[in-house]
């Protein structure tokens, strides 16, 4: 008893704990533990589903709404996706409702230079850029892409573009996935790509948000779900392409077990204390 | 006449966009009409669209005002910082327009201006770092709240920490280690009892949007307003 | 000459370490980046909006007048109703700025109003109406814990008028329904929070590996050198305290 107490004063340093967690990030990244990943049901479900539905030339419409930050925990999905998808020999329009998806595609488009390989931007893949607007913009998306923007986001208009000649409005696609690190995307989509025009959504999302977005999947509003870096890992293993998902797991799971254990440290000393100070003041 | 222009009419304007907003997606008369109903509403989207974009400047000048104040009042203090604020302010902006000069003047060169390369190299190294950072220094404060504040008191706690547990473990490679059950159990936590969980909330926050939008056709909800007259 | 893209990334590298350091303690180095952050944040977020009203209005009234001034002439308007926002800033005028935040959020609210009612609503009660008998006894215990935390979670924060209880007198049925409900309500509600708060960490570490394998190891000179600065600057202010 007296043992958990001295140690919940060693850890009360928050400082020390930080230092911890720290530690327990970086060690695994530079000496991988090597620890195998299964694949969900799932992950596997959605990887089925691009799989047995989408044909060579089909078309998908890719929202890219996540900041620089979320790139760990999403970029391993949107790159094993992007990659699933030319695999298939589909079309991808991508667009931006979230003013620093720019930034975060031209990121993707550098890390994952090998998967746009062979792609000809234009006839393959476009990228819109940022639309500024919010549930506003994905309305008229919806309606017209050509009558909401008139220019990709290098400057080229979107009728010379052959891509852009295939599809038009929500219906002319196939699929729509959206990436994204803010509830309220997953909600402007349901409501103004799938309710309205009842196109297949698929969502990868952080997984702080999945809990609140689950709703939209358990109603079918949304054919499937990757939830965070571990579904990314797990499709990278899919696609055969492993990357920035897979070299996190080892560092995702002491990172996991070392907050486990303050919980179950901070409890046993809570209760040590108040279980000492109990026998110490009743009499 | 004052309190018209200052009030009622933006309260009238709000309560004409949402009725036609709405009458727009649900009425039809016949396919001509539906056809006109379907660009006029695309055009109030693209409205709001161009109302977003000036809104962005203003934060952005708001800003600029909220630092040149700070400079008067607190002087040497806090000069160097705020100065550093609206020197990359206005370095970003300048650079930004260089870009939209050049889209015009030699469009071939492919330069915008959003990929204009100086801009794009602030924005590389000094804003995307920073927003990561902000964001995932949370870690280090729930790594702390996790020793420090979560305490299981009551039943209820007891089970959002089995939870918790199971799902933790479900989410990384050393739980399938451990158990490879924890993988299954954690889909059928998020696909059965966590849907059921957050339905209730999805309706709620419905219901909350139609209220609140109710209230603003009926000019209950003034605070969008923002100064009281 | 300098390597314009070795000094980007120590400078990325920097701005993480210093931003981290307040985790530690408030420094000089933290307040540094931190006002660099927001510079760069709000000279983006305006050359964004400019970006956004060059595609929708500015270009195609430049490069195809004869199609854009029949029709879309009405683009103006909301250019006036946006310039006039900046009246916010007058004592006199500050009025006129709201015509554009009306037509906004009225706009935002529309979009919402008519699609919330099936989407948030009516889909989400539809898919609560499932069998509650059947063969497979694991979907048929499943659907019984859906409809069962669905109904106790709205009794939690919907149906809050308890049945009245008389002193003295046994509590109707009806009042022990509803106790039962708002507890299964308040403990499926539990097991929705704890997978949240798995998932919270989940998405918070993966923030922080992924940007230490983007920013911190490739660069991990400046990486030790941003840390041994943040370092002396925390000691430095704990002496002066």
């Amino acid at each position: 008893m007296s043992g958990s107490i001295s140690l919940g004063k060693i850890l009360e340093s928050r400082e020390l704990l930080y230092t911890l967690l720290l530690i327990s990030v970086i060690l695994p990244i530079i000496h991988p533990l090597g620890i195998p990943i299964a694949v969900s049901a799932r992950t596997k479900a959605v990887y089925d589903y691009i799989e047995k539905n989408l044909k060579p030339g089909c078309h998908v419409y890719f929202e890219i709404y996540y900041e620089v930050a979320a790139r760990g925990e999403l970029e391993p999905n949107v790159v094993a996706l992007t990659k699933h998808l030319f695999d298939k020999g589909c079309k991808i329009v991508y667009g931006s409702l979230a003013s620093y998806g720019v930034v975060v595609f031209n990121l993707l488009k550098s890390t994952a230079a090998d998967i746009f390989q062979g792609k000809e931007y234009g006839k393959d893949y476009v990228f819109l850029g940022y639309v500024a607007g919010g549930e506003s913009a994905a309305a008229s998306l919806a309606k017209s892409i050509k009558g909401t923007v008139s220019t990709d986001n290098y400057g080229n208009r979107l009728e010379d573009l052959p891509l852009m000649r295939e599809v038009d409005k929500a219906t002319d696609f196939d699929l729509v996935i959206i990436a994204s690190s803010g509830t309220d995307t997953f909600a402007y989509y349901v409501r103004q790509w799938y309710t309205p025009y009842n196109v297949p959504l698929l969502f990868a999302a952080l997984s702080i948000i999945a809990p609140s977005i689950e709703p939209y999947v358990g109603a079918k509003q949304a054919v499937g779900m990757l939830v965070g870096q571990r579904a990314g890992a797990e499709y990278e293993v899919l696609v055969g392409r492993l990357g920035l998902g897979m070299a996190s797991m080892d560092a995702q799971s002491t990172s996991h077990m070392l907050v486990l254990a303050f919980i179950v440290i901070g409890n046993v000393v809570y209760w040590s204390r108040r279980l000492s100070s109990k026998k110490g003041g009743g009499k | 006449m004052s309190l018209v222009v200052r009030k009622y009419i933006p309260q009238l304007i709000v309560s004409v966009i949402i009725v036609l907003s709405i009458a727009f997606y649900y009425l039809y008369i016949n396919d001509s009409v539906a056809k006109g109903l379907t660009t006029a509403d695309k055009a109030l989207s693209d409205w709001a669209v161009i109302v977003t974009s000036f809104a962005l400047i203003v934060g952005g000048v708001d800003i600029l005002r909220y630092h040149l104040t700070k400079i008067r009042r607190e002087g040497l203090r806090q000069a160097p910082f705020s100065a550093v604020t609206i020197s990359l302010l206005a370095i970003m902006v300048i650079l930004a327009l260089i870009g939209w000069y050049w889209s015009y003047a030699n469009p071939k060169a492919g330069i915008t201006i959003t990929t204009q390369p100086q801009f794009t190299w602030l924005y590389s190294n000094i804003y995307a770092p920073a927003d990561s950072a902000m964001y995932s220094i949370l870690v280090f404060y729930i790594a702390s709240a996790s020793y420090r504040a979560f305490r299981v008191r009551n039943p209820p706690a007891l089970l959002l920490l089995v939870t918790a547990v199971i799902v933790m473990l479900g989410n990384t490679t050393i739980g399938g280690l451990i158990w490879p059950g924890f993988l299954g159990l954690r889909d059928w936590i998020m696909t059965v009892p966590n849907t059921a969980a957050f339905r209730p909330i999805t309706i709620g926050a419905g219901l909350g949007t139609i209220i609140l939008g109710l209230r603003l056709l009926t000019w209950r909800e003034i605070s969008w307003m923002g100064r009281r007259d | 000459m300098i390597d314009w893209s070795v000094f980007g990334a120590w400078i990325s590298a920097a701005m993480v370490v210093w931003i981290y350091s307040f985790a530690y303690r408030d420094n000089v180095f933290y307040k540094l980046a931190e006002h660099m952050f927001v510079g760069a944040a709000a000279g983006y977020s305006i050359a964004l909006a400019l970006d956004s009203l060059n595609r929708v209005m500015i270009k195609p009234a430049v490069t195809t007048p004869n199609t854009f001034w029949p029709n879309s002439w009405h683009y103006v308007i909301p250019a006036i109703l946006g310039v006039l926002m900046f009246a916010k800033y007058s004592r006199r005028y500050y009025w006129l700025a709201r015509y554009a935040v009306a037509v906004n959020i009225a706009v935002g609210t529309g979009l919402a109003m008519r699609t919330v009612p099936i989407a948030n609503i009516v889909r989400q009660v539809t898919a609560t109406i499932v069998p509650l008998w059947g063969s497979d006894p694991v979907a048929v215990l499943n659907n019984w814990l859906l409809v069962l935390i669905t109904i106790g979670g709205l009794t939690y924060f919907l149906f809050t008028v308890f049945p009245k209880r008389a002193e003295g007198a046994r509590p109707s049925p009806l009042y022990y329904v509803y106790r039962a409900l708002y507890y299964i309500g308040i403990y499926g509600m539990m097991v929705g929070f704890g997978a949240l708060f798995a998932n919270t960490i989940m998405t918070r570490v993966g923030f922080l590996i992924s940007i230490y394998l983007i920013y911190l190891q490739p660069q991990y000179w400046a990486t030790i050198v941003a840390a041994i600065l943040a370092a002396v600057a925390i000691l430095l202010s704990l002496r002066k305290k």
